[in-house]
């Protein structure tokens, strides 16, 4: 068969208009997938760049011992930039004799150095040697914001905190070791810090170079070793996979993803979540294929039938009408590539205010996997349909009546299947997959049949001859009405959805925080400093914070049993497990330890422990079980006494486990507080820290805002999708009209002929329409309403009212979208005239 | 064909349609078949040409027996040796005059499609409308269009079904005249179902059927 003939016969079906309504339906489905496939990975780049930033590298090898240079020989052969870290504690002090030599410069440059530095007593410090080229990723900072490379031999770089500890000044000469280092630079931003142990401890940054001639790495020094790589992805895991054989005890590679495994789960469920929702869009353009397939092959029956008279056997008509499809798949990818790259890029450019840095460029792999999928969708929709059309028997040339056997059932069970499998595909969970799967077609069944049970109502009360012509007409095609109904509700119904969502629950949960919600967290308070902390706020004219003390322990076992994290199913459970517990003291007083909801309250008298009710559903904790807790070395064992339910949204200080006084009262551990600051009063927060270097303040208004801008693109990209659900629900109405129009085309010259005037005509197409598209709106409004209380009031135990105005902006835009199909059918019909019947 | 009988179930009883019917047509010759509606014809002429299957007996086309070749076999068959004409044209409305006749010939993969499209459409007269649709034609002019298609693969045998049913008479002829110069011209054996006299009389030889069975038949060899 000549690639020119189905090049031929698809040039022209496609100008009489036969693909149009599979085309526009593959096109959304393939815009919805690639837009959130494109914008998640882009999202997912800059999320994981920025953490690549915190790693300060793509790849780092830590290390307890010195790493043996052929690993690092290795990664630069292969084109990776390397930078080496060695991190240790040590005492550092200010050089008494100002003139004195400084390593790596000549004395002569020294003796500019002021000789009024006064000697301070020596400071621990976590001093950090690094390489030429640190770091690989993100920046390293002064506190004014301004970038700075690596220290160089004989110079260093010290936080805020070492500076008020020694009262030094930039240019000052530090004793490090046998050395002399001069601080060139007092370091706002250090990209990995967050990976250090240590980095509680002042920080000091010296050239690696320097380290021999310091004489600190002496035998038994507490050394971190860091190998730090970046580069090019296919030369790291090449360079990974020689290295891991080759690693020691004591070694260990990490990369964002095993160093930050919730951001990356995060990212995962947030990307997974968005495209089941894209493939909403797809399943209702899926309905639309349908239609448009069964009319193209209703329609093309007679052509089947010349092409096996004229000697083509039925392989080669299945190739013509294949290539057809495959025509229209490539024409669809295009479009809804362009449309998909168009929608995300205008979203990234409204966002762009919001978004929380530039986004990195997509690639062209969504595109690809939507394309994919659309032809897939498409095999699916169209597939069994035009197989079934292959059939056709070449006696349909001398014999009309004859049709070929359309298994229904079969192309509803290979689009069923097909569906599933693609849901599968992009759930990864085949329990979700069916269950969304399952939501859709019975959210379609339901919208559809509730909207067939509406019209036959509004037929009774609703008065005119034209609104009852036009109601019987709705009411003949119930099957085609039910899925435009089905299709255009659940599109809008997402639409509305979002909005409560989005602005209702949203104001509704920002109400119930208290107005003076705590904005501020302090942690790291030593337990000596908690008067001078209070004498602090009372300065500021602030009442005094409540301290809770904060002790580190690690979970060791669950009713006298080792825990073994690797026996939960679950990562986060996993996770939870392995990590260290910050514990707590509960208050005595009952009424502040939660509200309980299984056993007794904590006494503090009698040792036991209260878990956070959601920890303890994870884990497998009930009341009664036994655990043991390593606080310091020591095992603490005791039963839990409550489950108890923890509002997070106070912004208080909260705790998963909390012990009883008598249990914890002899632990030590740090102290930690929330409290609210007025906004005016932040300034007071710079020189407190100042004055205790060791505490740390975290500004939650500043979390917050972070949350709101990932909340913010999230419901954005959501919001984009749910509007291509809406233009696949459109299509399916397009659609089911299609199928019907030859017999509408007739009816409207019997009526012609009868003496109906073309604008009775338009008026009951107007009122058919309208009428359709208000009932979808009602139901996807009222739908949305309840759902949305619902999920406020039942779910997350927000009191919300019904909103009662929203079925009311469903009812127009549903009314508004079924408008623009009257536009369509009126052209079509336009030039309808009775003679229709005389020429058939 | 030999001893050929077609029968369809109808309900829970058979009803034969075509029986026990003999006859051959020598190559290059003309056999119209004549009757009444619902006497047969149509049956007959889809047995022969290989669209419809016969409940008993045997057809040889060009030589090879039907009886032994799938659905597909008949169909190679078919565009290696047959041509069709329809009462209703049968052109596809999306497709030019001129695709319309190339579409036999690309599915022969005639690498000179469009070159033997364009000689035969010019042939019967339609040289100035090789790129309208069927819409634009007039019912004369689509049969032109459908004759064009069914000569120009160079069948050995047509078949014709009510050729000048949809038309009216002035054209009717015309097209008649035109079909029966193409024939003698191409030396096609041509097969025609018919209820118009005239046009009957015009092949070598006449089948007459009723109720499915031969009620005359003059110049055929039994």
């Amino acid at each position: 068969m000549k690639w020119s003939m189905n090049w031929m016969l698809f040039r022209r079906s496609l100008a009489a208009g036969e693909f149009r309504t599979l085309l526009l339906a593959l096109t959304i489905a393939i815009a919805a997938l690639s837009s959130v496939g494109s914008i998640t990975e882009r999202v997912q780049h800059l999320l994981l760049g920025q953490a690549n930033e915190t790693l300060g590298a793509d790849l780092v090898l830590r290390s307890d011992h010195e790493i043996a240079a052929p690993l690092s020989n290795a990664a630069q052969v292969q084109g990776l930039r390397v930078a080496k870290t060695a991190t240790f504690p040590s005492m550092v002090g200010v050089h008494p004799q100002a003139s004195a030599p400084v390593a790596g410069e000549m004395p002569a440059a020294a003796s500019s150095i002021s000789a009024e530095t006064e000697p301070a007593a020596l400071t621990l410090a976590s001093v950090k040697a690094v390489s030429g080229l640190y770091p690989l990723r993100g920046d390293l900072r002064l506190q004014d914001g301004s970038r700075i490379s690596a220290p160089q031999a004989g110079q260093a770089l010290i936080d805020q905190r070492l500076q008020s500890m020694l009262g030094i000044e930039v240019g000052a000469i530090l004793d490090v070791g046998l050395l002399q280092l001069r601080v060139v630079g007092i370091l706002g931003q250090e990209p990995d810090a967050a990976f250090d142990f240590s980095s509680l401890q002042p920080r000091l940054m010296m050239n690696d170079a320097d380290l021999a001639a310091s004489g600190l790495l002496g035998f038994g020094s507490r050394v971190k070793y860091r190998l730090m790589l970046a580069g090019d992805a296919l030369a790291l895991a090449e360079w990974r996979l020689q290295a891991t054989p080759q690693l020691e005890r004591g070694q260990k590679l990490e990369s964002v993803s095993d160093a930050r495994p919730e951001l990356k789960d995060a990212l995962d469920r947030a990307s997974r979540f968005l495209k089941l929702a894209a493939l909403l869009a797809a399943c209702l353009a899926a309905v639309a294929m349908i239609l448009a397939a069964r009319r193209f092959a209703l329609r093309h029956y007679d052509m089947v039938a010349l092409l096996r008279t004229f000697g083509a056997t039925r392989r080669q008509v299945q190739q013509i009408l294949l290539a057809q499809l495959a025509l229209v798949a490539a024409m669809a990818a295009l479009l809804g590539g362009v449309l998909g790259w168009l929608a995300q890029s205008a979203l990234v450019a409204l966002l762009k205010s919001s978004l929380p840095a530039s986004l990195p460029a997509g690639s062209s792999i969504p595109w690809l996997l939507a394309s994919v999928l659309g032809v897939v969708l498409l095999i699916g929709c169209a597939g069994p349909m035009l197989m079934a059309l292959a059939q056709t028997p070449p006696l349909r040339v001398l014999r009309r009546e004859i049709e070929p056997s359309t298994r229904v059932g079969v192309q509803w069970l290979v689009t069923a299947v097909l569906m599933l499998g693609l849901l599968y595909w992009i759930a990864n969970d085949i329990q979700l997959a069916l269950m969304v799967g399952t939501g859709v077609v019975l959210a379609l069944a339901l919208a559809g049949g509730l909207g067939l049970l509406l019209l036959r109502g509004l037929q009774r009360i609703l008065p005119g001859a034209t609104v009852k012509i036009a109601l019987r007409q709705l009411q003949r095609q119930r099957v085609l009405v039910a899925a435009q109904l089905g299709a255009l509700s659940l599109g809008l119904m997402g639409i509305a959805l979002l909005t409560v969502v989005q602005s209702d629950l949203l104001s509704a949960w920002q109400r119930q925080i208290p107005a003076h919600a705590p904005n501020h967290f302090a942690i790291n308070i030593q337990p000596e400093q908690a008067s001078a902390v209070a004498q602090q706020f009372s300065q500021q004219g602030l009442a005094a914070p409540t301290l809770l003390p904060m002790i580190r322990g690690r979970w060791l076992a669950l009713n006298q049993q080792p825990v073994e994290p690797e026996r939960y199913g679950e990562a986060r459970a996993q996770r939870l497990a392995e990590r260290e517990f910050n514990l707590s003291v509960a208050p005595s007083a009952v009424s502040e330890q939660g509200k309980i909801v299984a056993g007794q309250p904590l006494q503090a008298n009698i040792p036991a422990w209260s878990v956070e009710e959601g920890l303890a559903k994870t884990l497998g904790i009930a009341v009664g079980d036994t655990l043991t807790f390593d606080v310091g070395g020591i095992p603490i064992s005791a039963p839990v006494a409550n489950l108890r339910q923890v509002a997070w949204e106070s912004f208080q200080v909260n705790f998963f486990v909390m012990g009883s006084a008598s249990l914890l009262q002899a632990q030590t551990g740090s102290w930690i507080s929330s409290f609210y600051l007025p906004p005016n009063q932040t300034q007071w927060i710079a020189s407190w820290v100042r004055a205790m270097p060791n505490i740390t303040v975290i500004d939650v208004g500043q979390v917050l805002n972070e949350v709101q801008r990932v909340i913010t693109l999230a419901s954005s990209v959501l919001r984009l999708v749910l509007i291509l659900c809406v233009l696949a629900g459109l299509t399916v109405l397009i659609a089911a009209l299609d199928t019907t129009e030859s017999e509408r085309r007739r009816e409207a010259a019997i009526m012609r002929a009868l003496g109906a005037t073309s604008k009775r005509l338009a008026a009951v197409w107007w009122v058919e329409s309208l009428l359709l598209g208000a009932v979808a709106g009602l139901i996807a409004g009222v739908c949305a309403s309840v759902l949305g209380w619902c999920l406020a009031t039942q779910l997350l135990n927000i009191p919300m009212a019904l909103n009662l105005l929203l079925p009311l902006y469903t009812i127009l835009l549903g009314m508004f979208l079924a408008a623009l199909t009257v536009w369509r059918r009126l052209r079509v019909f336009a030039q309808t005239t009775p003679m229709v019947l005389l020429k058939d | 064909m030999q001893q050929l009988t077609k029968t369809v179930a109808s309900g829970k009883s058979t009803l034969t349609i075509l029986h026990d019917l003999s006859l051959s047509v020598a190559h290059g010759a003309s056999l119209a078949i004549v009757g009444s509606s619902g006497s047969g014809k149509s049956t007959l002429l889809g047995l022969l040409a290989g669209l419809d299957v016969a409940s008993s007996g045997e057809i040889y086309l060009a030589g090879n027996a039907l009886s032994g070749l799938s659905e597909d076999g008949r169909a190679l068959l078919r565009a290696k040796t047959a041509g069709f004409v329809f009462q209703s044209f049968q052109l596809l409305p999306d497709l030019t005059a001129l695709e319309n006749v190339m579409l036999p010939l690309e599915l022969s993969d005639r690498v000179d499609a469009r070159h033997l499209a364009e000689q035969w459409l010019t042939k019967v007269g339609l040289s100035e409308r090789m790129q309208h649709t069927p819409r634009q034609l007039s019912g004369g002019e689509q049969q032109r269009v459908a004759l064009a298609r069914a000569f120009a693969p160079g069948p050995a045998i047509l078949f014709a079904d009510e050729p000048t049913g949809s038309l009216d008479s002035a054209t009717g002829l015309v097209i008649a005249d035109l079909l029966f110069t193409l024939n003698r011209e191409a030396g096609t054996t041509l097969v025609l179902v018919t209820h118009d006299e005239t046009l009957a009389a015009r092949c070598q030889s006449q089948l007459r059927l009723a109720a499915g069975r031969v009620v005359s038949q003059q110049g055929l060899a039994a």
